[in-house]
Formats: structure tokens, sequence, C-alpha cells
């Protein structure tokens, strides 16, 4: 009689600027292929659907041991996730993350940031992260700290115009992710200065 | 940007992320109109729209349809297409945040129900008791931009 296949272990979740993603061992079958599939369950599921499960299908009889769950975790309330394993008519028991995720727990790492000396203008360039992030941009005359500027961009779409400068000192910019529907931003980037000449631009 | 929306009903302030489940409903709602046969009711425009309602009775009236929609309308959604549930799961899942937050809200008394309120969502309730239960859930999901719109 077949052995049991074992349910997938050390299921955990990966989860940096609100993508999230499902990771687990693999089960280790000699000679054959195993499939995983996954399913989550939100709170409304635990509390109002009988505790019901719903499947991923990008997410089902696949060979890896990941899956971007991202498109579900689409609420700020806990999920559960399980995963099972399949090798041909032989079928694990589920195995379910430990404890439940949040999408409020993502990390959140500073937004890359490229900082342009157009002639006199103090231009900014951010990553685009995705819908659910903004950028709170800080920018100072260097040695006037306490003067500093700061500028809430809400859509990444180009470079950003944020001063215009006068000739002769640094001006130096900072920033940080925010995102609204978990209400929590990143550390700041790591500073970066520029000098404005003339017509020509300037890194420092 | 995909953000929280603060909403003023009254003393009850509320963050919701409102483009989130308006871009889950978008993804479903010519599938979830398509199957609601009915196209002559209404359940939450007869006989008056929402925007009849006082705004002293608004947070109620959205207090008590999040309610209507987490405890009534979304368990009967479920259909044969797994895309389909999964959206109705985010936005199921949404409405619960959100309904809890209503429910703070109301236990703080800063969301009180009055006459106006009380009537208006019995008309709603009667009007969804008056189909069955599937066809009454599925003309519920689908007139959920008709609520996003009326809070906007």
């Amino acid at each position: 009689e077949d052995a049991l296949l074992p349910a997938p272990q050390n299921i955990s979740i990966l989860s940096t600027n609100m993508k999230h993603f499902l990771t687990w061992s693999p089960v280790m079958v000699q000679g054959e292929t195993v499939t995983y599939s996954v399913e989550f369950q939100g709170e409304y599921e635990r509390e109002h659907v009988n505790e019901s499960w719903i499947p991923i299908c990008e997410c089902s009889r696949i060979t890896a041991t990941v899956c971007n769950i991202t498109e579900d975790i689409s609420a700020t309330v806990a999920y559960n996730l399980r995963v099972r394993a399949d090798v041909g008519a032989r079928r694990s028991e589920w195995g379910t993350l430990k404890g439940f995720f949040n999408r409020i727990t993502t990390s959140l790492t500073p937004p890359l940031m490229k900082v342009i000396a157009d002639g006199y203008h103090l231009l900014v360039e951010l990553q685009d992260m995705g819908p659910a992030f903004q950028f709170y941009v800080l920018y100072w005359k260097k040695g006037q700290e306490s003067r500093m500027q700061h500028k809430l961009v809400k859509e990444v779409s180009s470079v950003i115009h944020l001063d215009t400068m006068e000739a002769g000192p640094d001006y130096c910019v900072k920033a940080q992710t925010y995102v609204e529907v978990i209400n929590r931003s990143s550390s700041f980037s790591q500073t970066q200065c520029v000098r404005a000449q003339g017509g020509r631009s300037m890194w420092l | 940007t995909a953000g929280n929306k603060i909403f003023h009903f009254g003393p009850c302030r509320i963050a919701m992320s409102v483009t989130e489940i308006r871009s889950g409903f978008t993804a479903i709602k010519a599938n979830i109109q398509a199957r609601d046969p009915i196209k002559t009711l209404s359940i939450l425009s007869y006989p008056h729209s929402l925007h009849k309602v006082k705004s002293s009775d608004r947070c109620c009236i959205i207090h008590r349809l999040f309610n209507f929609y987490v405890d009534k309308v979304f368990k009967h959604c479920k259909t044969e297409d797994s895309y389909i549930n999964r959206k109705i799961s985010s936005i199921a899942n949404s409405f619960l945040s959100v309904k809890r937050k209503l429910g703070q809200c109301h236990e703080q008394n800063k969301c009180l129900c009055g006459q106006g309120s009380a009537e208006k969502f019995q008309q709603i309730l009667a009007n969804y008791e008056g189909l069955n239960v599937t066809s009454a859930a599925i003309k519920s999901l689908g007139e959920l931009d008709i609520l996003l719109d009326w809070m906007e």
C-alpha cells in the first residue's frame, strides 16, 4: 500500500513592499514529479462562510514551491493559507501556515531614487512601486537641515520637479514610501546631494 | 493610488480603501450583472435612491448596509468561476474590516440611527426578501457601485 504522502513543511510568507509570496519545502519522492496546490481563507470566510477555503488557480498543481498570493491578499484582515502535495493519484494532507498573515506586516524598503540637477532645477526620479505606494520626499540646502521642505508624491509618472536651485550650495534629497491602505511608511532612502552649475548637470 | 480615503459621517471618521473595493468590483461587474435576470427591480434604489437619505442618517445607513452585505449578500454569491469567487472574497474581506470600524463608531454613539434610516433600511430589506436568496444576493452585489458612488 503506497506510503502516505507527507504534507509540505516549512510553510512561510515572504512579503515585501505589498508583494506577498507563500513558500514551502519540497516534498521528496524518488523518481516522481510532485505538484502542489494552494488555498487561502480570509477572515470573512472564517466568520461567515463556514471556514471555507478558496483555491488559487494559478497555484494549482504547480511544481514550484512558491506561490504569488498578492492578488488574493487584498484586504487588511488576517488570512490563513495552506498547501498540499500530489503525486499521481496520491495526495498529502494540507500543510497550513502557522499563524495568520495580515498584509499590515509587509516589510517596506526605502524607494530607489535618483536626484538630478538639470541646470538650476532640482529633480528626482522615483521607482514606480505600484498603485498602493505614495512617496514622501524631503529636500533641503546642505547645512540648512532646519529649513527642510517636503513634497508628497501620490503618483509616480515621470521626473518630479522639487525646487529651483541657487548656484553654489549643495541641495540634498531623501525619500520614504507611504502605503495608505496599511497606514505605514518605509525608512528613508540614502540622502543624495547635487549642485547646480550653469546649464550642466553635476553629480556629487 | 490604491489608497485609503477618509470618510466623515458626522463624528464618525472611517479610513476605507474604496479604490481596492471598486477595482475588485469592476473586475466582476459585467459577469455578475449578466447573472441578474430581473433588470426592472432594484434592491438599493427602489422606490427612492440612496441620495434621498438625510445626511444625519448616512452613517447609520452605511453601517447597516455593510452589515447587510457581510451578513446576507456575499455568502450567497458563490459561482462556478474561481476568479469571480476570489474577487468576491477580496471585496467581502474589505467590507468586513470596514464593518468593524463602523461598529466601533456605533458603539461610541457616533453613528446613531434615526427613524429615517430605519425606514430606508427596512425598504431595502423588503426589496431583498422579495426575491429568492440567490437572485437577491447577485442583484445586490451587482448594485455595489450604486453604494460606492453614493458613499463617495
